[in-house]
C-alpha cells in the first residue's frame, strides 16, 4: 500500500461524495421550485377539464338524456356550471351513420367570446361517444342503439 | 514536466474519478426524468376515455335488453349486433388511439325467464379492452344488466299487490312509479313503497275491482327494461 494510492481513493470518494451533495442540492431546489404554467400544456389541462366534465355528467346519466332529449339549454347551463366561469366553450352533438356523420343540434351549445375561438393558440378539442338511450314515447319504452358523437371545444377567456 | 510524467498513475485517477462524477450525474438526471415523468402524462385524460368506454358499453348491454323486453318480436341476436356495431364506432368515436374492443358472450348473452312468481331478464358481457396509443392491454371488465320482479302476495279484499324490485347484486330499486307497472286485467289506482325487514323494500300496488288468479304484472325500471312476473294462488 502506497500513499500515492490512498491518494487516489481519496480523490474517489471525493469526487463521488461531491456528486451525491450537487444531486441532493438539485433535488432539494426542485421540490421547491414553482415552475410558470406552460401554454404547452394548457391545452392539456383544458382537454383534461372538457373530458372529466363529460364524464362526470355521463356518470349521473344526464349527458345521454340531455342529448337523446335535445334539451340543449339545460346542457349549456349544466357546462356553464360546472366548467370555471374563464373557460368558454362551443359543443357539437354528431349523429353517428354508416358512411358519414351530421350535426345534430339545431342551437348552439356555446359559452364566451366566439372572437377567442379565432384568435387563440391553445383551443382544446374533446371528443366523446355515447351509445344510445331508452325513451319512453306514447307509454311504451323504446331502446335505440344511436351512436352520438360529443365535440366539445374549450378555450381560455 | 518531468515530475508530471512520472506521476502517470495520479492523471488517470483523475480522469476515472471525473468520468465516475459525469455518470454519478447522468444516471441522477435520468432518476430524475424517469420520477417526473409522470407529471406531464395526460393520465386522467386516460382514465376518463376508459371510463367512458366501459360507461357506453355497460350501457350498450342495459339498452339491447330494454330493446329485447320491449319488442313483440324480439331479435336473440340483438345484443350481438349493437356489439358488433359498437366495436366499429369506437374507432370513429375516438380515432388515432388505435382502441379495440372485444366481447365474449354466453349464448346470445340475454336471458328472460318471465310468468313466474319471481321472474327476471339479463344480459352479460364480459369486454376486453385495448387501446394501443397509450400501452393498455387486456383490460377486462364486466357489463351486467338484471332486472328481478318477485311478486309476493295478492289480496283480493284489500287489493293489494305486494311486489320487490330487484337490479345487479340484488338492489332494491327505489324510484319506481305508478307509470312503471301494469296489472293485466285491471287499472293500477297507486303505486306505495315500504321498508321490510326481510327485503328492505316492496312495493304495494291498489288495483281497481278485484282480479282473478294468476294475476300478472308487469315493470319497467329506468332503463326501459321490462319483466313480467305470474303469481298463482296454489
Amino acid at each position: 500500500m502506497t500513499t500515492h494510492g490512498n491518494k487516489g481513493q481519496m480523490r474517489i470518494i471525493e469526487a463521488i461524495l461531491a456528486s451525491f451533495i450537487i444531486m441532493f442540492a438539485l433535488s432539494f431546489a426542485n421540490i421547491f421550485a414553482i415552475t410558470p404554467t406552460s401554454p404547452k400544456y394548457e391545452v392539456t389541462e383544458l382537454q383534461k377539464l372538457g373530458y372529466n366534465v363529460l364524464h362526470d355528467l355521463d356518470e349521473q346519466a344526464l349527458l345521454a338524456r340531455f342529448i337523446y332529449n335535445a334539451e340543449w339549454d339545460n346542457i349549456t347551463a349544466a357546462l356553464r356550471v360546472l366548467l370555471p366561469l374563464d373557460v368558454y366553450f362551443n359543443m357539437t352533438v354528431y349523429e353517428l351513420h354508416d358512411s358519414s356523420t351530421r350535426a345534430i343540434n339545431n342551437a348552439t351549445i356555446f359559452y364566451g367570446d366566439i372572437e377567442t375561438f379565432v384568435t387563440s393558440k391553445n383551443v382544446a378539442s374533446v371528443t366523446y361517444g355515447l351509445a344510445g338511450y331508452a325513451t319512453k314515447i306514447n307509454g311504451t319504452y323504446q331502446a335505440l342503439y344511436e351512436p352520438r358523437i360529443v365535440a366539445l371545444q374549450l378555450v381560455r377567456g | 514536466m518531468k515530475r508530471f510524467m512520472k506521476n502517470k498513475n495520479g492523471q488517470f485517477v483523475i480522469i476515472a474519478v471525473l468520468m465516475i462524477a459525469i455518470m454519478i450525474i447522468s444516471i441522477g438526471a435520468l432518476m430524475h426524468r424517469a420520477v417526473t415523468y409522470y407529471k406531464h402524462e395526460p393520465w386522467e385524460e386516460y382514465l376518463t376515455l376508459i371510463g367512458s368506454i366501459e360507461l357506453n358499453s355497460r350501457s350498450l348491454v342495459e339498452l339491447s335488453l330494454a330493446n329485447y323486453t320491449n319488442t313483440d318480436s324480439p331479435d336473440l341476436n340483438i345484443l350481438r349486433t349493437h356489439l358488433e356495431k359498437w366495436q366499429i364506432n369506437l374507432t370513429r368515436i375516438y380515432p388515432g388511439y388505435g382502441i379495440t374492443l372485444n366481447y365474449t358472450l354466453i349464448d346470445s348473452g340475454l336471458v328472460c325467464d318471465w310468468n313466474k312468481n319471481a321472474s327476471f331478464s339479463a344480459a352479460n358481457t364480459t369486454f376486453d379492452l385495448n387501446i394501443n396509443s397509450i400501452g393498455l392491454k387486456e383490460f377486462k371488465f364486466n357489463a351486467v344488466a338484471h332486472l328481478n320482479l318477485t311478486i309476493l302476495n295478492v289480496n283480493n279484499s284489500t287489493n293489494e299487490i305486494t311486489a320487490t324490485v330487484k337490479e345487479e347484486n340484488e338492489v332494491p330499486i327505489f324510484n319506481l312509479k305508478k307509470d312503471n307497472f301494469l296489472v293485466e286485467g285491471s287499472n293500477i289506482t297507486s303505486v306505495t313503497s315500504s321498508y321490510d325487514e326481510q327485503y328492505m323494500l316492496v312495493y304495494i300496488i291498489i288495483f281497481e275491482g278485484t282480479i282473478t288468479t294468476p294475476v300478472t304484472v308487469t315493470v319497467w325500471d329506468q332503463r326501459g327494461i321490462k319483466v313480467t312476473a305470474r303469481y298463482s294462488i296454489d
